[in-house]
């Protein structure tokens, strides 16, 4: 106890004794004991001037606290948007039968795995996915626990190797850049920087190797490219280890190993066959030919996400080379910060958080306010299961958003900014971490920055876990050390933000796209777009999609692009019925709208909304009343529980819907769903509440007739496990695979004979589907 | 100042008030539960949402500040709804019984708990004095009473039902019959006819308010039935002399051997302000009264038991034959409270019965909650067996067992006086399990049950504005957070200074005070 002590005592001392210090505290808490031990907190009441009610109205609150000592390891299960829609739950599930869990309990008896859901990992193109520590498991399908976890037990007490990398760097014959985004690290890219560093050494390769951020092409990861100094770049997809030896001498060594290669890789200019997949656990369910990766990037604008996949995230060099800090030099050494707003007015962006209020405008509402400390807050609080946009901008372009923040600091004359950061975002942290470091060090923050005599301080405050904090005075109330309650505006942040102050307050991605139009002027990006949307939005594309990732688009450009020229439309020959765009505040467009333009306006009409910018496609195996269940869900659980509306009117819509989707529903129900779904929108206080009902409100709109079904005791889709049995038609030819496969010993071992299940003991985890070679599992 | 216009009415308002307060200084009620007076606005219970006559927008009042040129509406059918919404959804979460079963399954509403508790403390003349503010004859009731309270009793659930009854049969007996102050003299006469329980009860009743009362009955002495049709081993004549006559002795004129007829029936009506009609069976000649009747009985309005004649009102098996006294003896005075509507000229309603919040069964886990308050001990039999009453001990030892199942901010919770009044329905959200009843009765002077709590943070904020070393904080969030003592601390802990002022904060029964009674 005396080191727990002292160690509390040595955090006071470091982080402060008032109540603003109070998440960083349990966080690096947590960080020691990965709980927060009762003692702690109790001493912590003690020596500091926090109160125990506050304390644990805080730790209580946050997603990211554990009051309770967790196993050794971590198993999250991801069970955001897209994994979800991939049968995440069928997985979760599975692990708890695993590791023997009841309905209370989350850390198996050895005390060694302690399971956990997530709402996003943001790698929503691996779905679903299973992070086990720090391994990430993409495409995992219930019947592979058992694996996954021998995988991991294999993987530990290795040590890393050693880098092989060479020291001088003469004579450098070319480039290999290797992905390291969310997506592409989760997908093993990190054992493929080793080799290619190994291969590199054996072989005296005299080339530059490059770690690059997010390129978009999350389907495809790993990636790795190879730029020779001479002739086109090529891009390989999909990388597995014993490849890269191959793939990095057919390009530096003599060509009789590229020709042996050849059917093997995937090339920028060609057909590409996608169907070489990690062996093992990481399964990839695509298997289809799929268009050139050109067009893919070829059909959107990148602004935010200018030169992916080209520059090394923390390379200050390789961002100024591309045009980096030209637009903070042109606006501090050229422009007043009356002229910054107004550029920025003038482009016409709105914010890119979702509510798509004009950027130009809040800046010179906190502008007019009159303090001598105002506050900049970007906000990275980004929370949407199903989106990762904000993620990959902080983790692959950290000096862009640095830069805008700085131009919007120096518009608006503010001299603090805080970058909030979800802790769930690691990478991100390190990132943005070392990048404001190196800004400090070349004068690009801190005092008279640049020597224009502007001085700004801009410092990370990681968030710790709830959805609600993307709403700004939830935000606020989070740095200032409370509960993420949000209050009632006005008074807006814009005058009463941070500490009572003026606080500007805007979207990661907003100002990402800053230094693009300062330095391209206002013209440019407004010709991006449509009229009263202009510039590009940033997508998070995952689902049923055969391509996804991220995508930055024009505004104004209609989903059926978005689905079919980006996304290659629909996987696996399935049919495209809808596509969920805004999360858990946006709603489900249908099919047959597909031209709608995603604009703000044009989406808020059809019950969804821009939201953050998480766009999942679904198809006709997916049940749209499912859907609505699962957001409603979601917001239930993150709902703050401030207001009524919200806290009891999210739960009983979700009662309802949780007892349509289980064969329990009436006749009235939908009624009472409709009128309790107005009544929350009308009546809660923040977005958060506001918006809630919209997933509902948008599948009753256009699919009202599933919902029908399923009061009527069918769900037509097959997905409601509690409205659906499983049998055995004529097909089977007795062959056992699904007998060996069934967790629960409900078919009973009858090789060469029609198998039957006994759906008493069947728990419908789809095992005997999946495995059966003969199509001969029903489901109805 | 602030100039706005509050239902087409123009007010003037210091700068930075509420519009809620704005409002309230128009005499216009707003309603509310998540404001006190001592705190900042929280915006949590959403009760006082009101709308914006330009864009029709709702916003809670509480919080949003008086602007120049503001127009707002706080009563219209979108408000009502709204807030009879708000109170349906927080009545979903509020689990608790505001009256005990028992009080409401009792045909005569009769506050038993109360009684029960008067009688555990040795107070029985107190306790007689409570039952007779609903039940005239107890005496006779609890000899004969087929106790349908007895069958809602939440002791039942855990082991077996107080023994009410017998309860209320020892406080007649042994209670000395509280003086009776008659109210002022309304001037207004009365004439019941039949001195049944119903007939009695009105009779009683009737004179407590001032009336004058004429109780008139074919028989020479009162009591029909009661006299007639059950033996003397259950009901001795002694006792139910006895009874009647206490009741009658303050200032009720008897007639015995009086027949009605059409002619007397007349004669009665004009001598008299009202006559009630309690004569047991249905009159032969009811059609030649001139009240509109069905073969089974007299038409009365259901509530108030008005008749065809606004005059004549009509209580007991004259209505429906039924055996059930008890349900007579409320008819009496429930009948009483309509002919004083009637003669302040009001539209005779009937006793109103206020809203109660229900959470139906007791289940396992909450009997060790609710024991809490009460013995663990079996129910008690009278030590003599057969037909006699409890002796003291007995009845103080039974009457212990009795869990304290009314709220004790039954006359002091805005959540029930808000849902009466807008109508509030908890069962539309019964849409999933509700939670299991805790009690926290560590502290001296209040109690805790987490389960009624709304959520509005008042306690969480006057401990923290008062330093209170622990107080109370908010436990998680979303539909599943909850108010509690940080760190598991007992509840004398968190309220040391203010636990009083806490109580009265409370807008629910969540927390409140110990000894209410």
């Amino acid at each position: 106890m005396t080191n727990q002590f002292q160690h509390i005592d040595k955090l006071i001392a470091e982080k402060g004794t008032e109540r603003k210090s109070l998440i960083p505290i349990l966080q690096a808490i947590q960080n020691e004991y990965n709980y927060l031990p009762e003692e702690s907190l109790k001493y912590l009441a003690e020596k500091s001037n926090i109160t125990p009610a506050e304390i644990i109205s805080v730790a209580s609150f946050y997603k990211q606290f554990r009051m309770k000592p967790s196993g050794k390891h971590i198993v999250k299960i991801c069970v955001g948007t897209a994994c979800h829609v991939k049968g995440a739950t069928l997985v979760h599930d599975a692990f708890k039968r695993h590791f023997k869990l009841s309905d209370t309990e989350d850390t198996d008896k050895d005390g060694e795995y302690t399971l956990e859901k997530v709402s996003c990992l943001g790698c929503c193109t691996l779905a679903p996915v299973v992070q086990v520590d720090g391994i990430t498991y993409g495409h995992v399908a219930p019947d592979q626990v058992d694996a996954v976890i021998a995988d991991f037990e294999s993987q530990q007490g290795k040590t890393e190797g050693k880098k092989y990398r060479k020291a001088d760097g003469s004579e450098i014959k070319g480039e290999i850049r290797i992905g390291l985004g969310s997506c592409c690290v989760a997908s093993g890219s990190d054992e493929i920087r080793k080799e290619v560093e190994k291969v590199a050494m054996e072989n005296n390769l005299r080339v530059n190797l490059k770690h690059v951020g997010c390129v978009g092409m999350c389907h495809q990861v790993p990636l790795v490219e190879i730029v020779p100094n001479d002739g086109e770049p090529t891009l390989y997809a999909k990388v597995k280890p014993e490849d890269v030896k191959q793939i990095v001498e057919s390009h530096f060594e003599p060509p009789t190993f590229f020709a042996r290669m050849k059917n093997k890789i995937f090339n920028l200019a060609e057909e590409i066959q996608t169907d070489r997949n990690w062996e093992g656990v990481q399964r990839y369910e695509i298997s289809m030919r799929e268009k050139p990766v050109a067009s893919f990037l070829g059909n959107q604008v990148p602004i935010a996400t200018e030169y992916r996949g080209m520059i090394n995230p923390v390379d200050i060099n390789e961002y100024k080379s591309r045009g980096g800090f030209t637009a903070l030099t042109k606006v501090l050494q050229t422009m007043s910060p009356d002229d910054v707003v107004a550029e920025v007015k003038n482009s016409g962006i709105r914010g890119r958080g979702g509510a798509g209020f004009p950027t130009g405008i809040k800046w010179e509402l906190v502008k007019k306010e009159i303090s001598d400390s105002k506050y900049l807050i970007c906000n990275g609080d980004e929370g949407d299961p199903g989106a990762f946009m904000d993620r990959m901008l902080l983790e692959s372009y950290p000096y862009r958003v640095i830069e805008g923040i700085i131009i919007a600091a120096y518009a608006v004359n503010i001299h603090q900014g805080y970058f909030y950061i979800r802790a769930e975002y690691p990478l991100a942290v390190k990132r943005i971490s070392k990048a404001l470091e190196v800004c400090y060090e070349n004068n690009l923050l801190g005092e008279n920055i640049m020597s224009s005599g502007f001085n700004f301080e801009l410092k990370i405050y990681e968030g710790a876990g709830a959805f609600v904090c993307g709403e700004e005075t939830a935000l606020i109330a989070s740095i200032e050390g409370s509960r993420g309650f949000p209050h009632i505006r006005p008074p807006f942040p814009a005058q009463q933000g941070l500490w009572g102050q003026p606080t500007l307050v805007n979207n990661t991605e907003t100002f990402a796209q800053i230094s693009y139009i300062i330095r391209e002027g206002f013209e440019k990006f407004k010709n991006i777009g449509t009229e009263r949307n202009s510039g590009t939005k940033v997508f998070a594309l995952a689902g049923k999609v055969a391509r996804g990732g991220l995508i930055e688009v024009p505004m104004g450009i209609t989903i059926r692009q978005v689905v079919e020229e980006i996304g290659g439309g629909i996987a696996n020959g399935r049919t495209f019925k809808a596509v969920q765009i805004g999360g858990p505040s946006g709603g489900c467009i249908p099919a047959e709208h597909a031209d709608t333009p995603i604009n703000y306006e044009s989406l808020s009409a059809m019950g969804a909304m821009m939201g953050s910018g998480g766009l999942v496609v679904l198809d006709d195996t997916d049940c749209m009343v499912d859907i609505a269940r699962f957001f409603l869900s979601f917001t239930q659980d993150e709902s703050c529980g401030k207001c009524t509306f919200c806290r009891v009117g999210t739960k009983r819509m979700l009662d309802i819907l949780e007892n349509i989707t289980s064969g329990k529903g009436k006749q009235g129900d939908l009624e009472e769903l409709e009128k309790l779904a107005e009544w929350t929108k009308k009546g809660s206080l923040c977005g958060l509440g506001k918006t809630a009902p919209n997933p509902v409100l948008s599948t009753l709109q256009y699919f009202r007739h599933e919902y029908e079904a399923h009061i009527n005791g069918v769900c037509p889709t097959g997905k409601c496990t509690k409205l659906i049995t499983y049998s055995v038609n004529d097909k089977c030819i007795g062959c056992t695979l699904c007998v060996q496969k069934c967790p629960v010993d409900a078919i009973p071992f009858t090789p060469h004979e029609k198998h039957s299940i006994n759906t008493e003991l069947c728990i419908k985890c789809d095992a005997c589907r999946a495995v059966c070679p003969e199509d001969a599992i029903d489901v109805r | 100042m602030i100039t706005l216009k509050i239902n087409n009415t123009e007010i003037e308002v210091e700068n930075g008030t509420s519009v809620m307060k704005a409002a309230q200084q128009m005499g216009i009620d707003i309603p509310n539960m998540c404001w006190h007076d001592e705190l900042e606005h929280f915006t949590s219970c959403m009760l006082c949402l009101v709308k914006d006559a330009k864009n029709g927008n709702l916003f809670p009042s509480c919080s949003v500040k008086a602007t120049d040129g503001l127009e707002i509406i706080t009563d219209d059918s979108e408000i009502k709804e709204a807030r009879q919404t708000a109170l349906e959804l927080l009545l979903s979460e509020h689990v608790g019984d505001c009256e005990a079963p028992c009080q409401i399954a009792c045909p005569a509403h009769m506050n038993i708990p109360l009684m029960n508790r008067l009688i555990a403390a040795g107070k029985f003349d107190e306790s007689l004095a409570v039952v007779k503010r609903d039940i005239a004859l107890p005496a006779v009731l609890g000899r004969i009473c087929p106790a349908p309270c007895e069958g809602a009793c939440h002791r039942k659930t855990v082991d077996e039902a107080v023994s009410i009854c017998l309860l209320k049969r020892f406080v007649g007996d042994e209670g000395t019959e509280p003086e009776i102050i008659p109210g002022p003299k309304t001037g207004k006469k009365v004439a019941v006819i039949g001195a049944g329980p119903a007939g009695l009860a009105a009779a009683y009743y009737l004179q407590l308010k001032g009336v004058e009362v004429t109780l008139l009955d074919k028989n020479e002495k009162p009591g029909g039935l009661l006299r007639t049709a059950i033996s003397e081993e259950i009901l001795p004549k002694e006792v139910l002399d006895k009874e009647i006559e206490m009741m009658l002795k303050p200032g009720v004129t008897f007639q015995g051997g009086k027949e009605i007829d059409t002619a007397f029936f007349a004669q009665l009506k004009n001598d008299f302000d009202a006559v009630i009609l309690a004569t047991g069976t249905l009159p032969e000649n009811a059609e030649f009264f001139g009240l509109k009747a069905t073969p089974k009985g007299i038409i009365a309005d259901r509530d108030s038991y008005q008749t065809s004649d606004p005059k004549v009102f009509a209580v007991g098996n004259v209505l429906r034959s039924s055996r059930l006294a008890v349900r007579s003896v409320g008819q009496g005075k429930e009948v009483a409270f309509s002919v004083l509507q009637f003669f302040s000229g009001q539209q005779p309603t009937g006793e109103p019965r206020m809203f109660n919040s229900r959470f139906g069964k007791l289940v396992s886990a909450e009997f060790s909650e609710y024991l809490k308050e009460s013995v663990n001990e079996k129910r008690t039999f009278p030590e003599k067996g057969g037909h006699s009453s409890f002796s003291k001990d007995e009845a103080i030892a039974e009457a212990k067992r009795c869990m304290h199942c009314d709220c004790r901010a039954i006359d002091n919770c805005k959540l029930r006086e808000y849902s009466h009044q807008y109508n509030a329905d908890q069962k539309r959200f019964k849409t999933s399990e509700r939670r299991n009843i805790t009690k926290s009765t560590s502290h001296s002077s209040v109690i805790y049950e987490p389960q009624k709590c709304i959520k509005c943070g008042i306690c969480v904020r006057l401990t923290e504005k008062h330093g209170e070393q622990f107080g109370f904080t908010y436990i998680g969030r979303g539909f599943d957070v909850e108010i509690g003592i940080p760190f598991n601390e007992e509840l004398k802990d968190g309220l040391s200074k203010i636990a009083v002022k806490v109580a009265e904060g409370c807008p629910t029964g969540a927390i409140s005070l110990k000894n209410v009674d």
